[in-house]
């Protein structure tokens, strides 16, 4: 009979095709389970078959598809359960996977894979809901709260080793502290591409989180007549090119201080190790080394460009979700001798905000989507009067005119910001009122910029501009992505 | 300023030109499973989705990937595809199958590549179905003409050569019956500026002696004398790739001097950042919210720096010459 002979014929093509998948040819496997299929369309295993090389070619709509024909067809069709459940998670659709497997538990209570199966799903919903009941940020649970270094083995969430191996060579902080020599051996161990140890990372965050949730969202300081600061615009994980500045400029210290502003992580490929000796020396020298807020030093960001890859390579998820906490707790502007205003970003989308009305900010969150604490972290100067839509998408683009009326309504003399690659480094415009500085030379080893950073005396608050340019560095690839020196676009 | 180094081993020179094939198609496969633009066959070549690529890098590849195919379809419109293509340095490009899927097939499409990159391309036609289909369907016998270093059928051709090697090149595509009468369009994405000067402006030439009805697309670098310009070039020359000849791709005037000079009649160029502001701007908006870039700067240098240079010759009176953005 036709039909019989049909039938005969797909179950060949199942077997070539099988033998497809069995090879790793996914694509054939797929071809064949298809022919197969076109020749009897009730067989419940073709479609599973079918699923399951779709799901290794990662089309997981197309698997969810098959998977539920061939339940449809075949109700007790276990393979089919798993299949779906499979898809579902793949789509992210934990509950839906929960179903199937129970299903498969209940039919198959002997069964040790489904039970593992199922209880990993089952943590991963619970989680997902525990995930959902935090999620406003006053109820969120710090991971520092949850955090018992000194007995790191006894905490839930570190799986592995606690104290300090024995082999570790590295620099360790002194009493729990950082110092002079925990800095030095800290940046040599880094230029070596060494890693600090977890427990030294996580103290020192730690510590970190507690300096800068006392601080204003505004910080003021005066710098005497004899005193002096350098400001410095975005680093974005150019570790080789910080060290530079040090080397040029002198190391921080008590005398000669320091304000980064902002954007420290993220594209570079040593975000790490920028950060940690930022925040090192913010340890070491908490009235004379300053950090600000940039757009950078967000969940956002850092998923897309870096920061989060790195921590995640270099440590864990976990260290990430700490840092993240961290730099909720920067400071989103400074203000030196009531007469020059720093930000990352820029100024705002409305007249009228006061320096007041920065120190109120609630700054402890991930920026909102527009506002004041948005417009400090995200706008940019234009050079025509008014204000325009950001070709950015976020916060605006400000004119003289605004930055004017800001200045004069607040008494103060030019704004300091960063956030835009300059090619020499640093550029002056709204008439010396709006100064751009940016730190990291040659960006992504492609623009060819100079880096810059500026001196500012006591004495008469003019800025001095020194440039610098790129010094080499290890070929290491950004952790986001494939290595920028090999992808140059359109080759 | 970067010194350009004499190139002492050439065979070391090819087989950098030939690893940038793969930046080409992997920078395509990424930027397609992101959604930029469709291609259903870039799949077959690139078997991975591979590594994350920057924003401004697939946003770059999509201002180049629509600003060729715009013209190629204007091309192909223009002559209502009695006409030829001949893709220099093809890599695994995915243009023919695209053209067969939107029904605006030339009478013959040729491609030619070192014949390293077209045995493997070869291989991967052979042995893939969705890109053998194609062939198949449209060619007249029931077997494709193969050799090691080629693949024959009616509609699509496929050579191995070195762009260099102008009489053996003529010799290849005369055997796989090239029409020099019928208008043919030239294209050329990041090869012209592999070989020297004098070299590239022979092809230029020998194109014009021997077809006089045509259309030269040429996608490359331009506006290279800058400190954007040096650090490509050095960053290149870390891999050994060495840009032999980038003396052309000065300026957007030198790149349409090279094709005035080799026998062409006209000629037009513009810069990406021109040719990505003169995109159907609904489909750029589309695009820009797939990725959020957080630095445009790295966009417009990028795209500042590479340009199409389109030239026509136009024995038939076609009207090659209104062909545009």
């Amino acid at each position: 009979m036709a039909e019989e002979e049909q039938n005969a014929s797909a179950e060949k093509l199942k077997e070539k095709a099988n033998n497809y998948f069995k090879d790793k040819d996914y694509e054939n496997a797929i071809k064949y389970y298809t022919e197969a299929l076109e020749l009897n369309p009730s067989n419940a295993i073709y479609y599973s078959n079918r699923s399951l090389a779709y799901l290794r070619t990662e089309c997981y709509g197309y698997a969810l598809v098959d998977a539920t024909r061939a339940l449809e067809l075949d109700k007790n069709y276990i393979k089919g359960y798993y299949r779906r459940a499979t898809s579902n998670m793949a789509l992210g659709k934990f509950k839906a996977a929960l179903k199937d497997y129970e299903t498969v538990v209940r039919v198959r209570p002997n069964d040790k894979d489904a039970k593992m199966k199922y209880q990993e799903c089952n943590k991963i919903v619970k989680q997902k809901a525990f995930e959902r009941a935090i999620a406003s940020d006053e109820l969120k649970r710090s991971v520092v709260d949850s955090l018992d270094i000194e007995n790191m083995s006894n905490n839930l969430y570190l799986i592995t080793i606690d104290a300090i191996e024995d082999d570790y060579a590295g620099p360790k902080l002194e009493d729990g502290k950082v110092t002079l020599k925990f800095m030095k051996d800290l940046m040599a161990w880094f230029k070596d591409q060494k890693k600090l140890h977890r427990k030294c990372a996580y103290q020192m965050l730690v510590q970190v989180k507690e300096v800068l949730s006392k601080l204003p969202s505004l910080v003021e300081i005066t710098l005497k007549e004899t005193e002096k600061i350098t400001i410095c615009g975005d680093t974005h994980g150019q570790y080789y090119d910080l060290l530079n500045i040090f080397e040029l400029n002198g190391l921080p210290s008590i005398t000669n201080p320091y304000l980064f502003n902002g954007d420290f992580v993220d594209r570079g490929s040593f975000s790490l190790e920028v950060i940690l000796t930022l925040f090192g020396f913010k340890l070491l020298y908490p009235e004379h080394f300053y950090l600000l807020r940039g757009n950078h030093e967000t969940d956002n960001m850092n998923q897309m460009y870096g920061f989060e890859g790195e921590v995640k390579a270099k440590y864990t998820a976990q260290m990430f979700q700490l840092f993240s906490e961290v730099f909720q707790w920067l400071p989103l502007a400074q203000c030196i001798n009531n007469k020059v205003l720093v930000m990352h970003g820029g100024l705002f989308s409305e007249d009228g905000v006061t320096l007041e009305d920065i120190r109120k900010i609630d700054r402890n969150r991930q920026p909102p989507d527009s506002g004041p604490m948005c417009d400090l972290l995200w706008s940019d100067p234009q050079p025509q009067d008014g204000r325009s839509v950001s070709k950015r998408g976020v916060s605006c683009q400000f004119g003289p005119d605004v930055t004017e009326r800001f200045l004069e309504q607040n008494k103060l003399q030019y704004i300091v910001r960063s956030h835009e690659v300059k090619a020499e480094g640093y550029e002056v415009t709204h008439s010396g009122k709006c100064i751009t500085v940016f730190s990291a030379p040659n960006y992504c080893d492609q623009m060819g910029n100079k880096g810059a950073y500026i001196h500012l005396r006591g004495s008469d608050l003019k800025p001095e501009f020194h440039q610098f340019t790129a010094v080499p560095h290890p070929n290491v690839k950004p952790m986001a992505y494939a290595n920028s020196l090999m992808q140059l676009g359109m080759m | 300023m970067a010194s350009k180094q004499p190139f002492t081993d050439s065979d070391t020179a090819d087989e950098a030109v030939r690893a940038t094939c793969d930046d080409a198609s992997t920078c395509k496969r990424f930027a397609t499973s992101k959604g930029y633009w469709t291609d259903l066959y870039a799949q077959y070549f690139v078997r991975q989705i591979g590594e994350r690529k920057a924003p401004e890098i697939n946003r770059g590849y999509y201002g180049r990937v629509r600003g060729m195919n715009l013209l190629i379809d204007a091309f192909l419109k223009k002559t209502q595809c009695d006409c030829q293509v001949v893709n220099l340095g093809a890599g695994l490009d995915t243009t023919f199958w695209r053209l067969k899927d939107e029904n605006i097939m030339p009478k013959k499409f040729f491609e030619v590549d070192f014949p390293m990159i077209v045995a493997r391309k070869i291989h991967h036609i052979k042995t893939k179905p969705p890109l053998s289909k194609p062939l198949i369907e449209t060619h007249s016998t029931d077997s494709l003409l193969l050799d090691g270093h080629s693949l024959d059928s009616d509609r699509y051709c496929i050579i191995g050569a070195d762009l260099r090697d102008l009489p053996a090149l003529e010799e290849k595509l005369k055997k796989f019956q090239i029409n020099p009468e019928l208008p043919t369009l030239f294209l050329s994405e990041c090869v012209l500026v592999y070989m020297t000067p004098e070299k590239s402006s022979k092809l230029l030439n020998w194109v014009a002696d021997t077809f006089p009805t045509a259309m030269f697309i040429n996608y490359e670098q331009v506006n290279m004398n800058d400190r954007f310009g040096q650090i490509m070039i050095e960053n290149l020359q870390r891999r050994q790739c060495n840009l032999a000849g980038v003396d052309v791709c000065q300026s957007l005037d030198s790149q349409k001097e090279r094709f005035l000079s080799a026998g062409w009649e006209s000629v037009n160029a513009l810069d990406m950042m021109t040719v990505y502001s003169m995109l159907p701007w609904e489909d750029v908006a589309r695009i820009e919210r797939l990725e959020f870039l957080d630095e445009k700067e790295l966009l417009h240098q990028l795209l500042q720096h590479y340009c199409i240079c389109w030239a026509v010759k136009d024995k038939l009176s076609l009207g090659l010459s209104q062909i545009g953005f």
